[in-house]
């Protein structure tokens, strides 16, 4: 896969990225470069095979259903970059 | 609508289990607190945190699923679905994608003469999301994550509503399941119980159209009005020649309309994988089959029952199984008593009066007991039903016990022989020349007779034995 | 007397009562201080370390000492939330962040007296090989080639927590690893780094790269350093779903450095004409002493190792894409003003994170991305369980493996590779135990003709620390590897 600037813009859109056109270019060349390295994984046949995704053979801990409220909202808080009355802010958001 | 237009309906319902702690944290989830106030360092996404999952949560699913008559899958994975929200603190929601705790089901909604089977698509696990402000300031939006992490069941159901009618029946059904499992409070204006309706309509016998979705509906009134709105719209896009986009929708309460989700625009793909902080929750089909031993009478059987052991009718049945607690107070109400009288002082005086004070049946003014010893005393000649009714009344406005409130007001029921008979020969003693006209033939005279001596009595007279000694009476 | 102290040095010279804690404390600041040109701390926790130290002397006034660790002076990699203490994952990112709360492995060592000297530098959330990636700039190797005065990378992503401790900054330190990050930078310093088995260690409280890859461990000088805080960090938590139910040993008493009778295997596709002679000389010098200390070597094949790399950039990229979007501006960390939420995100998210962050999120998200999911994540997931049944398979015959830990030394900082694959290939030994969950050390075997370390390693079954330890401590014994690097820094 050849990463173009729509492809990578693409991309860098889901992951919430801005780029300079800097960025943009070198980025597409090294996304070029990792993909076509995963890509030797394609001649790999693992047509009968389970995925793994942890390594730990272990049932799954299951907790019991007690509530507790440990942090106040002050600890919350306490690196928050802007708040109000209690409340996380963020820029005016419309449904 | 015209008429050879088809409306196709799926319903996809939120209802929030009933735990005390959320699903993959120990911070309550009580409903009203000060903002922000119960949220843990998992629920606010902080460096390092990783999800636990809550025991009760998942034999809620399982429990509801059993009562979706669903299969319950032994094998079960958590994933994360990937968008940025404020309101999403993690940057991804934990859900189950692939393989969620519970697969295909179905259940029966009534549709007054006639029943029709909903499939169920399948029920998952997933973390609600935070809660957004937007007219707290006009620049911002602010943002409360005490509802962050907590549990919701998604219940999913296959597109085979028709209807609004067959969409409001088939949320009221998954609502008074869940009720009668205990495993949501149901409670829809607090938001316990969300329903994202899908919809799109087609000409008879063409494929599917493009649906619509929209989102977030927490009423009965509302899932209703929004359906008819957008069928209509759907309608008139397609008859204008214009194609329905797919997309997510609002509903306007105000303004009775649904509108397009403006932060829903952007296309999305989610990403969904493995949640690699957790491991694939395994269940055991013993553990399966206890829970499924324990499970409550569930309300088709309970209809059932009713027609069958109460002979009542099949619409007194349906409204008295239509909730697991009238249902229960119900059954209170007429053990060892007269069905008939339980059934009517049930659905009819006691429905009413709730109505009135907009109460539900747990807040009902008066208890199962109460509304027993009331019957009792019918059933025992102590009062007629017409006082009883006027007891009734009192008695939920106050705390007297039935017999107290007879005996303040007077009402017991005169069902002394002599004593009905002074009454009785005064009116006829009034009233000769009706008894005159009666003899005569004008038998239809026993009713104002009667009537007569009920005034007297203001009301008081066993109305049984009245009428046998007036009959006695006049025929002597 | 007080230098290059171990923990069980430095825990006699205690009850010996030869030094009191605030004296080693005070001493590890003031090394501190004169080697900043190592970069290897971005926080000194200069007030909390004399006060720990206080209580330990207090303790010991009492004779209420804890343990082992009780006033020995250690470093975290700066991945591990310390309660109070700035926590940045050496991003700007996180810059400014402080945690309420303490991770379960740093929570583990104070509870047993340990003296936290700070928080050390590493590649930005651990991603890297070189610790170059740091926000707070590259960490440099405290070891230099004896042909010239180049400043040559630590290794990484636990850079700073393998130089502070080749420098003696402090006595021992923790990093994490996930595909290689003790190991690789352990195997640059002299040093003994160990990777528990997946689930041996809580993840808890430490900031994630992988979730299913990551885990803590110790870079000593020791094996017998290693076995003790090993035994200190690990344990099930039950604030970790994938922390081992296992109850956890005592390395350290076990140790028995004998490898009688023990079978070692040698995989054969770790045998490559690219390896450099002088690791291939002390690949074939440790079978040699296997052998002769009453090990029996046998060459084995472990047929999918050439796919673990690239199998490890499509998982550990995007484990990483997602664990990631929580640094959004939101909740904590760096925020850059916008006037519109999304513009908020992606300017936060694009001055907070580095160009090697970037392009891992990217990767990541091209990876799990619809349409391309089923051909490189699902693809990746299912080379991962064949690379478990290689190893499984192997297992059934062999004890443990014996392999190079790094196909290089350490190299010049300023060497600057043009294609970010070639520094992915640092890891090519490494991974493979990650992705299976396997623990592995690296141990120092001798140095180049560069005056440069190298180092071996060794991989065992799944929770078959002590025989890894075991092992690693008669190649210890027998290969008695004493060297320090000058300190050039002073």
């Amino acid at each position: 896969m050849e990463f173009d600037k729509n492809s990578t813009l693409k991309l860098a859109k889901l992951a919430r990225l801005s780029l300079n056109a800097e960025q943009l270019n070198s980025l597409e060349k090294d996304l070029t470069s990792i993909v076509s390295f995963i890509d030797q994984l394609k001649e790999i046949n693992t047509e009968k095979i389970d995925p793994t995704s942890n390594s730990l053979d272990q049932d799954l801990i299951l907790r019991e259903d007690v509530a507790e409220n440990k942090l106040s909202n002050e600890d919350l808080l306490k690196n928050v970059p802007e708040s109000e009355l209690g409340f996380f802010v963020v820029p005016k958001v419309i449904e | 609508m015209s008429n050879n237009w088809q409306t196709v309906i799926g319903i996809e319902i939120h209802a929030q289990v009933n735990s005390k702690s959320k699903l993959f944290s120990s911070s309550s989830t009580g409903f009203g607190s000060a903002p922000n106030t119960q949220v843990s360092l998992v629920d606010a996404a902080m460096p390092g945190m990783l999800p636990v999952i809550n025991k009760f949560c998942i034999e809620q699913a399982v429990k509801s699923g059993l009562g979706l008559n669903a299969k319950i899958n032994s094998k079960s994975i958590f994933d994360r679905k990937n968008y940025f929200y404020q309101d999403l603190p993690q940057g991804y929601q934990i859900s189950q994608f692939k393989d969620p705790i519970v697969g295909e089901g179905s259940i029966e909604i009534d549709l007054g003469d006639e029943k029709k089977v909903i499939g169920i698509e399948r029920l998952h696990l997933e973390q609600d999301a935070g809660k957004s402000l937007h007219d707290q300031d006009p620049n911002l939006t602010f943002v409360d994550l005490n509802r962050s992490g907590i549990a919701l069941m998604e219940i999913v159901s296959k597109p085979d509503m028709a209807s609004p009618e067959e969409a409001v029946a088939y949320v009221k059904k998954v609502r008074t399941i869940l009720r009668y499992l205990d495993t949501c409070d149901g409670n829809m204006e607090q938001g316990s119980l969300r329903a994202d309706v899908n919809i799109s309509v087609r000409k008879e016998g063409d494929e599917l159209g493009t649906r619509c979705e929209i989102k977030n509906l927490n009423s009965f009134k509302h899932i209703n009005a929004a359906i008819n709105f957008e069928v209509d719209r759907q309608i008139k896009v397609i008859e204008g020649g214009d194609k329905i986009k797919q997309e997510t929708r609002l509903y306007d309460v105000t303004l009775d309309k649904t509108r397009s989700m403006r932060s829903k625009e952007d296309a999305h793909d989610y990403r969904y994988f493995p949640d690699p902080d957790l491991l694939p929750l395994k269940l055991n089909q013993s553990w399966i089959d206890d829970l499924k031993k324990d499970l409550p009478e569930l309300p088709d059987e309970k209809k059932a029952r009713f027609v069958e052991q109460y002979k009542i009718s099949d619409y007194d049945a349906e409204v008295l199984t239509s909730d697991r607690l009238t249902s229960e107070y119900f059954e209170k109400v007429a053990k060892n008593r007269n069905v008939k009288l339980a059934v009517s002082w049930v659905a009819s005086e006691l429905f009413a009066i709730l109505n009135k004070l907009n109460l539900t049946i747990e807040k009902s003014p008066v208890n199962s007991d109460q509304l027993g010893d009331l019957i009792d005393e019918i059933e025992n000649g102590i009062i007629s039903n017409r006082a009883a009714k006027e007891v009734f009344e009192e008695m939920c406005e106050s705390s007297k016990s039935v017999k107290e409130i007879i005996n303040d007001k007077g009402l017991v029921q005169i069902s002394d022989t002599t004593e009905i008979e002074k009454f009785i020969d005064q009116v006829l003693i009034e009233n000769p020349d009706n008894v005159q006209k009666y003899k005569e033939g004008k038998t239809k005279l026993l009713g104002f007779f009667i009537g007569e001596v009920m005034k007297a009595t203001k009301g008081k007279a066993n109305p049984g034995l009245l009428n046998q000694i007036v009959k006695k009476k006049l025929d002597n | 007397m007080i230098e290059n102290l171990t923990i069980e040095q430095t825990s006699k010279l205690l009850n010996d009562k030869q030094a009191s804690a605030l004296e080693i404390t005070d001493i590890y600041l003031k090394k501190i201080n004169t080697a900043k040109k190592l970069n290897c701390f971005i926080t000194v926790s200069e007030d909390k370390a004399i006060e720990a130290a206080k209580e330990t002397d207090e303790r010991i006034s009492k004779n209420k000492k804890i343990g082992f660790l009780d006033g020995v002076p250690l470093a975290y990699k700066d991945l591990f939330c310390t309660n109070d203490i700035l926590t940045t994952a050496s991003s700007k990112i996180l810059s400014n962040f402080t945690p309420t709360y303490e991770s379960t492995v740093t929570a583990n060592c104070k509870d047993q007296g340990a003296v936290v000297l700070g928080k050390l530098n590493c590649d930005e959330f651990a991603m890297g090989s070189t610790n170059k990636t740091s926000f707070y700039g590259p960490v440099i190797n405290p070891w230099k080639s004896i042909d010239n005065e180049d400043e040559l990378v630590p290794g990484g992503s636990s850079g700073g927590s393998a130089a502070s401790v080749a420098a003696d900054l402090c006595v021992a330190s923790l990093g994490t690893d996930t595909g290689g990050s003790i190991r690789q930078p352990a195997s640059f310093t002299g040093l003994v780094g160990l990777k528990p088995t997946y689930g041996r260690v809580s993840r808890w409280g430490t900031v994630a790269f992988a979730s299913s890859l990551d885990q803590a461990g110790p870079i000593a000088k020791t094996v017998e350093d290693a076995a003790i805080l090993l035994q200190t960090i690990s344990g099930h938590d039950n604030k970790d779903s994938t922390s081992s139910i296992r109850s956890n040993e005592n390395f350290y008493s076990n140790l028995d450095s004998s490898v009688k009778g023990l079978k070692i295997g040698v995989p054969k596709e770790y045998m490559s004409d690219d390896l450099p002679e002088e690791i291939q000389k002390f690949w074939n010098e440790g079978k040699k002493i296997l052998t002769e200390n009453g090990a029996e070597l046998t060459e084995v094949s472990l047929p999918s190792t050439k796919t673990a790399l690239p199998a490890y950039y499509i998982i550990a990229p995007a484990e990483a894409s997602s664990n990631l979007s929580r640094y959004d501006g939101v909740k904590y960390g760096l925020r850059v003003k916008e006037k519109s939420l999304t513009e908020m995100y992606e300017s936060t998210r694009s001055e907070g994170f580095g160009d090697e962050v970037k392009r891992r999120i990217m990767i990541g998200t091209y990876v799990l991305s619809s349409g391309y999911y089923d051909a490189y994540y699902i693809k990746a997931q299912k080379i991962r369980s064949i690379i478990k049944n290689d190893f499984d398979n192997v297992f059934k015959n062999v004890d443990a493996l014996f392999t190079p830990a790094t196909p290089n030394t350490a190299f010049p900082i300023n060497r600057e590779e043009t294609d970010p694959v070639q520094n992915y290939l640092n890891d090519i030994f490494t991974v493979p135990a990650n992705l299976a969950g396997l623990p592995a050390i690296s141990i120092p075997f001798g140095l180049d003709n560069s005056g440069l370390p190298i180092g071996m390693q060794l991989i065992t079954n799944s929770f078959q620390e002590q025989m890894l330890l075991n092992i690693s401590k008669n190649l210890q014994d027998t290969i008695n590897f004493n060297n320090r690097p000058t300190q050039w820094w002073k």
